[in-house]
C-alpha cells in the first residue's frame, strides 16, 4: 500500500494548459491534410469567379462580367445585407461557409476517434477546448481568407481583370474579414459541441449559419439597417471596400464579443452534459 | 484514504435507471476487479468516475476530493473501450500528443519508460491503424500511464484478445503496480485472468453494488469442490447423484462433488459400487464459478 503522505497533486496552469492544447490542435491542423485541402479550395473558388465569369456561352452570346474589378471578389463595394444577385454575395465571406465545414470536418474528428475522450478524462477544462478549438479554427479559416485573397489576384491578373482600388478601404476590409474568422469560429466550435453526437447536423448547420441567411432574411424585414452589424455575417459584410479605421474596430468588437458569448455558452454546455 | 469512493451514485439515461444508489470503495493500492453482466453499470461507472458523463445524483470522491477536482484528475488513467488515438499518425505522435494535453515536461522520456512497460518499444513508429488490437489496447494502457497517474480506470482492456495478447496484459498489468504504485480499477468479463492480478472485487448487477471484498475475502467464501477421475466416469456420475446433491461434470472431463465432507467418503463410496477412482484433488471454485453461483442466488439466471 501506498503511504498516504506521498499523494501530492499538481495541476498546470491555465497558461500552461491551454498552450498545451493548442499545440496539439495545430499539430494536428497541419498534419493532416484538410486544412490543405481547404486552403486549395478557398483559393480556386475566387479565380473560378474571376476567371469564368464573361466567358462566352455555346451559343456564342457573352454574358455580362459578374466582377468588374479583381477587389470585388474580396468584398463589394458597400455593405450589401440584402443580396440580389450572386455578384453581391460572391466574395471572401463565401470563406466562411466553407471554413465552416472544415470546423465541422475537424472537431467531428475530435469525437470520432475518442480524442476528446482522451483529453477530458485528463485536468483539461472544458473552456480551454473551446479555446483552443476556436483560435486554432479562426486560424485557419484567416488562412484561407489570405489563401482566397491570392487567388483572387492571379486569377485577376491572368484575365486582365481591372485592379484599381482605394488602398486603404480595401486593407480596412481585409482585415476586417480576417478578424471575422475568430467569430465565426467560435459560432461553428459551438455548433460542433451543441451537435457533437451527430456529424451531419453538425456540418449542415455550420453550412446554415454561415450563409447568413438569417441575417439576409432580416434585412429583406429591416432594411440595411447598421444594427445588423452586431451580428457575424452583417459585421463580415460591413467589412467592404468602402471600409475604413472604424470598419476595422467594428469587426474587432463583434468578433470578440461573440468569441466570449460562445466560448461561455459551449463550455456550459460541456460542463453540464455528457462528454462522450 | 481510498482512491475511489463513491456514495449513492445514480445515473439515469431518460427512463432508464443504468446506475442505482451504487457505493464503492476502492483502497489506495489495490487492483479491483470490476465485474458485472453486460448492460450492469460498470462503463456507465467508470465513465462518471473519469470526468465523462455527470452523474444524476450522488458523491465521487477521489483521493478525498471531489472528482472534478483539476488537482486529482491531473493524476488519472483511462483506458475507456479503445484508446482515443489518431489512426493515421503513429504510435509515438499519438503518446506524444497525450504527452502534451497532460502538460509533461520530459515527453520523450516518458513515452518511452510507458512504451517499455507495456513491451511495445519496437512499434513506436506504426501507424496507429495498422496495429492489432492487443497493441492498441497496450498503446491505450501506455497513453493512461503517461505523467504517472495514482489512478489507472482500465475498462475491458483484455477483451477480444488472444491467448498470448491476455499474458502479455497480465504481465502489463503486473509490471503497472509493480513500477508505479497505481491504484487500478479494472473491469472485465475474462473473470479468469481478472483473479490473477486483482486484489479486490466488486460485483454489479442491475445498477447495484452487490459485494465487495478482497481476494482474501473471496478465497474463503469459494467453495470446495473434490476433482475426480474414474474408470467409468459416466456410471460414476450417475451413482454419485444418489448421494450427492451436486455432482457436475468438469470441461476437462472431472467429476466434481461440491457437497462432499471430504474425499476419502468420496472414494469409499466409489469403491463400494466397484468403480476405481485413478485420480482425486480438493480445489476451491474460480472466481467465474463464484460469480455465476452468486448470480444463481440473486435470480438472474
Amino acid at each position: 500500500m501506498q503511504n498516504e503522505n506521498k499523494l501530492v497533486f499538481q495541476s498546470p496552469t491555465f497558461i500552461q494548459r491551454i498552450k498545451s492544447m493548442l499545440g496539439v490542435d495545430f499539430y494536428r491542423l497541419f498534419h493532416t491534410p484538410l486544412l490543405y485541402i481547404f486552403l486549395g479550395i478557398a483559393a480556386i473558388i475566387p479565380a473560378m469567379l474571376i476567371a469564368m465569369t464573361g466567358m462566352p456561352a455555346p451559343d456564342g452570346s457573352v454574358s455580362e462580367p459578374l466582377f468588374t474589378n479583381v477587389w470585388q471578389a474580396v468584398a463589394a463595394n458597400t455593405p450589401i445585407y440584402v443580396v440580389s444577385n450572386i455578384g453581391e454575395y460572391a466574395n471572401m465571406n463565401m470563406v466562411f461557409i466553407f471554413g465552416g465545414i472544415m470546423v465541422s470536418i475537424f472537431i467531428g474528428h475530435d469525437y470520432k476517434s475518442g480524442y476528446v475522450k482522451q483529453l477530458f478524462t485528463t485536468h483539461s477544462k472544458k473552456g480551454d477546448y473551446m479555446l483552443s478549438k476556436t483560435l486554432s479554427c479562426a486560424f485557419a479559416m484567416a488562412a484561407m481568407c489570405v489563401s482566397y485573397l491570392f487567388g483572387a489576384i492571379i486569377a485577376g491578373g491572368l484575365t486582365g481583370t481591372d485592379f484599381s482600388v482605394n488602398f486603404g478601404s480595401l486593407l480596412a476590409a481585409l482585415f476586417g474579414k480576417i478578424i471575422m474568422s475568430l467569430g465565426w469560429a467560435s459560432l461553428y466550435t459551438f455548433l460542433n459541441v451543441i451537435f457533437r453526437r451527430y456529424f451531419g447536423i453538425s456540418i449542415l448547420s455550420c453550412f446554415f449559419f454561415g450563409t447568413g441567411i438569417l441575417i439576409i432574411g432580416a434585412a429583406a424585414i429591416v432594411g440595411s439597417s447598421p444594427i445588423l452589424n452586431v451580428f457575424l455575417y452583417g459585421s463580415s459584410v460591413f467589412a467592404c471596400l468602402s471600409g475604413n479605421f472604424l470598419t476595422i474596430l467594428n469587426c474587432i468588437a463583434v468578433s470578440l464579443a461573440w468569441t466570449v458569448i460562445y466560448n461561455l455558452l459551449g463550455t456550459h454546455v460541456l460542463d453540464k452534459s455528457d462528454v462522450y | 484514504m481510498n482512491a475511489i469512493e463513491i456514495r449513492n451514485l445514480c445515473k439515469n439515461f431518460g427512463e432508464k435507471q443504468a446506475v442505482v444508489g451504487l457505493n464503492m470503495t476502492v483502497p489506495v493500492g489495490s487492483v479491483y476487479g470490476f465485474i458485472g453482466e453486460n448492460g450492469s453499470g460498470k462503463s456507465t461507472t467508470e465513465k462518471m468516475i473519469c470526468g465523462l458523463i455527470r452523474p444524476s445524483s450522488g458523491e465521487i470522491k477521489l483521493f478525498g476530493k471531489d472528482y472534478q477536482d483539476d488537482y486529482v484528475r491531473a493524476k488519472i488513467g483511462v483506458l475507456i473501450e479503445a484508446p482515443g488515438c489518431f489512426p493515421n499518425y503513429s504510435v509515438w505522435n499519438n503518446l506524444m500528443l497525450q504527452a502534451a494535453n497532460l502538460s509533461l515536461k520530459n515527453p520523450e522520456e516518458e513515452i518511452r519508460k510507458v512504451l517499455k512497460t507495456v513491451r511495445m518499444e519496437g512499434s513506436a513508429g506504426n501507424k496507429y491503424k495498422n496495429c492489432s488490437l492487443g497493441m492498441k489496447q497496450r498503446i491505450g494502457i501506455a497513453m493512461a500511464l503517461l505523467g504517472e497517474p495514482k489512478l489507472l480506470v482500465l475498462d475491458e482492456p483484455i477483451n477480444g484478445l488472444d491467448a498470448d495478447g491476455m499474458r502479455i496484459m497480465r504481465e502489463v498489468i503486473g509490471n503497472i503496480t509493480k513500477n508505479y504504485s497505481t491504484t487500478v480499477l479494472i473491469s472485465s468479463h475474462v473473470l479468469g485472468e481478472l483473479e490473477k492480478v486483482a486484489t479486490h472485487y466488486g460485483i454489479i448487477r442491475q445498477g447495484k453494488m452487490i459485494m465487495e471484498m478482497t481476494a482474501e475475502e473471496l478465497e474463503n467464501s469459494c467453495r470446495t469442490f473434490v476433482a475426480i477421475n474414474t474408470s467409468n466416469n459416466d456410471k460414476a456420475k450417475a451413482l454419485l447423484l444418489t448421494n450427492f446433491s451436486e455432482v457436475k461434470e468438469a470441461e476437462n472431463g472431472q467429476l466434481r462433488i461440491y457437497d462432499a465432507e471430504n474425499p476419502e467418503a468420496v472414494v469409499a463410496f466409489l469403491y463400494e459400487k466397484g468403480i476405481l477412482v485413478n485420480y482425486l484433488n480438493t480445489a476451491k471454485i474460480s472466481l467465474e464459478e463464484y460469480y455465476i453461483d452468486l448470480m444463481n442466488q440473486k435470480g438472474v439466471r
